[in-house]
């Protein structure tokens, strides 16, 4: 890890900038696939006190634990805040400080400018300007950082008691409710002030959700395993059976289906209406190799798990669910690298020699290292979470409820 | 006073409570019998395995109706839609990259069949529709809508016997056991 972190600082400080702008994606796609599940574990813990769930009061510890690295990611978010990284990654924000500037009406300007692909920047340019993100990139993190602390808070508290009655309980449960629209909107826009804005000039209304099916299906990939693993070494042995891991499994199921339905609903409202603003982002993704790759998420992201979890002593078995979860959670490798990492020809070749390329020789092994980096100091922080209290809710008064779960 | 031979049906016996139903189960379970069943109230959870009823068979029925639903979709959309009579929409081509369009047809055929299995799977392997059921003939059995929990076991098992299974309900703690009489004609 530490290796990691020494060679990110050397890649961001000597290189080329074409190094730079390249490494600048492989992070972005490290950091984006880390925070898809953290969210998920979010979503997880919100969605379980809100609907007043009594089967997994055993695993919520872990699902809280989870979704609490969010506002630890914030560390790795801040080389987004830097216009030298931003350079190559958003070319709305280079394009809006070339031609706005300092000036006040950043509209008039853009809509007046020589360049005619800022017309459309101009229409957008009420959520498209600089001040504006770094506003709701603070929200995301201390808004969502915040409840999810404060829920979590309640959980703990509720373990050292002197009267372990209900009140945390449902106070857990009161601010779950809002804690969720707060999740909503930050999954939603940090999809897309991260992600699609990487080309500004693409529509789709169906990102956000796309980006959420993803991630709550592999934060319940992450969650089985770590079920699996605490339960090998000795852990949670009392209160967690092959019960739980069938509902969650479940969930996983559910959530490839719906992953699918998504992902689908996305491509195919575009491809059949065919409008030179939607298509683009497609284009690129059916051209030459990447195109191998759209394909292999639509067999290998759905089809092959979807048979796969159709049996329900599948589900069951601790040692299918392993290879399972690391399988998709490979497939989900994929779909972020999908999602990114084929706007960085075109981005970084503009800045470098101003002409787009497909594909820059040799950066897959900054994203290797980048994801290798990202992904472990997640699990860090996520150990030294699941370390700093209980493994689970023991004053619950559902624990014997989840304890003896029967489904 | 009627003379006619009346078939039995077998033997009901009421519980006082599901608790008591549940454990009674688990006995006729191991007792070995295969025709009787349970009749109460509400669901009551774990019962089936107290009476050792088998995983349904449903599911893999289910699973090929849906695929016969996927497959006839696709030959349906391809056939009429590449071979027989290409409709061209938005410079769409007519062939197998066309697949994107047909997919909304794969999938509600899918889930149709699947549905349409699941319904009348269901409705075959339960014996429904029928006009009535020989255990309607027990007055008794009326408060099974209500507070009574009831074991029937059938004489159509090869462990049924007018003694041994009546003491043996007595044993497991049922009470107002009850030959009903099949009074259909």
């Amino acid at each position: 890890m530490e290796l990691g972190l020494l060679a990110s600082i050397i890649y961001l400080v000597s290189g080329s900038g074409e190094i730079h702008g390249s490494y600048a994606f492989s992070w972005l796609f490290a950091v984006f696939f880390v925070t898809t599940i953290v969210l998920g574990g979010c979503f997880w813990t919100f969605l379980h006190n809100l609907s007043n769930s009594g089967w997994g009061t055993s695993v919520r510890r872990l699902m809280e634990n989870l979704g609490f690295v969010f506002p630890f990611m914030a560390v790795f978010f801040i080389p987004f805040l830097f216009p030298n990284v931003q350079q190559y990654l958003y070319e709305w924000m280079t394009a809006y400080r070339e031609v706005v500037g300092d000036s006040a009406n950043a509209k008039e300007k853009l809509l007046h400018d020589s360049d005619p692909h800022n017309h459309l920047l101009a229409a957008k340019t009420f959520y498209l300007n600089p001040g504006f993100f770094y506003a709701r990139v603070a929200f995301y993190f201390i808004g969502l950082g915040f409840f999810i602390f404060l829920v979590r808070k309640f959980s703990i508290a509720q373990d050292t008691d002197d009267n372990p009655g209900t009140k945390n309980l449902f106070a857990a449960r009161k601010h779950s409710s809002w804690s969720m629209i707060i999740f909503g909107v930050t999954l939603t826009f940090l999809a897309l002030d991260f992600v699609m804005a990487l080309d500004y000039s693409w529509f789709s209304t169906m990102f956000g959700v796309y980006v959420f099916a993803g991630s709550a299906l592999n934060s319940m990939a992450v969650l089985i395993l770590t079920g699996i693993f605490l339960q090998k070494m000795g852990y949670l042995k009392n209160v967690v059976t092959q019960e739980h891991y069938h509902i969650m499994g479940k969930l996983c199921f559910a959530f490839t289906v719906f992953w699918a339905y998504v992902s689908f609903s996305q491509f195919f409202l575009i491809w059949y209406a065919n409008i030179t603003e939607e298509t683009r982002y497609f284009l690129l993704r059916n051209t030459e190799n990447w195109n191998l790759l759209s394909l292999a998420l639509v067999f290998m992201h759905f089809g092959l798990p979807f048979l796969a979890l159709l049996r329900s002593d599948v589900k069951k078995s601790s040692k299918f669910m392993t290879i399972f979860c690391f399988y998709i959670l490979f497939m989900h490798v994929l779909d972020v690298y999908h999602m990114v990492i084929p706007e960085r020809g075109p981005s970084v070749g503009l800045v470098i020699d101003h002409h787009p390329h497909l594909w820059i020789s040799g950066s897959w092994l900054g994203d290797i290292l980048a994801l290798v980096f990202v992904v472990s100091a997640f699990l860090f922080i996520y150990l030294r979470n699941l370390t700093s209290a209980a493994l689970y809710p023991h004053r619950d008064p559902r624990i014997l409820e989840s304890a003896n779960l029967h489904n | 006073m009627s003379t006619k031979v009346r078939r039995v049906y077998g033997y009901l016996a009421e519980f006082k409570n599901a608790s008591q139903l549940y454990k009674a189960a688990e006995k006729v379970r191991d007792a070995g019998f295969k025709k009787w069943d349970c009749y109460t109230p509400y669901p009551v959870h774990g019962l089936d395995d107290a009476m050792g009823v088998k995983r349904s068979v449903l599911p893999y029925f289910v699973f090929f109706g849906g695929l016969t639903g996927f497959l006839t979709a696709i030959a349906l959309a391809y056939t009429t839609q590449v071979g027989l009579y290409p409709t061209v929409v938005q410079g769409k081509p007519a062939n197998i990259f066309t697949t994107a369009a047909f997919f909304p047809v794969m999938f509600e055929l899918t889930i149709l069949f699947s549905g349409f299995t699941v319904l009348f799977g269901l409705l075959a392997l339960i014996g429904l529709p029928r006009w009535n059921h020989p255990i309607f003939a027990s007055k008794q059995f009326k408060r099974v809508t209500d507070d009574k929990f009831f074991i029937a076991i059938e004489a159509r098992d090869a462990k049924f016997s007018a003694e041994s299974t009546k003491s043996l309900l007595t044993e497991i703690g049922g009470d107002n056991i009850e030959l009903v009489e099949d009074d259909s004609e």
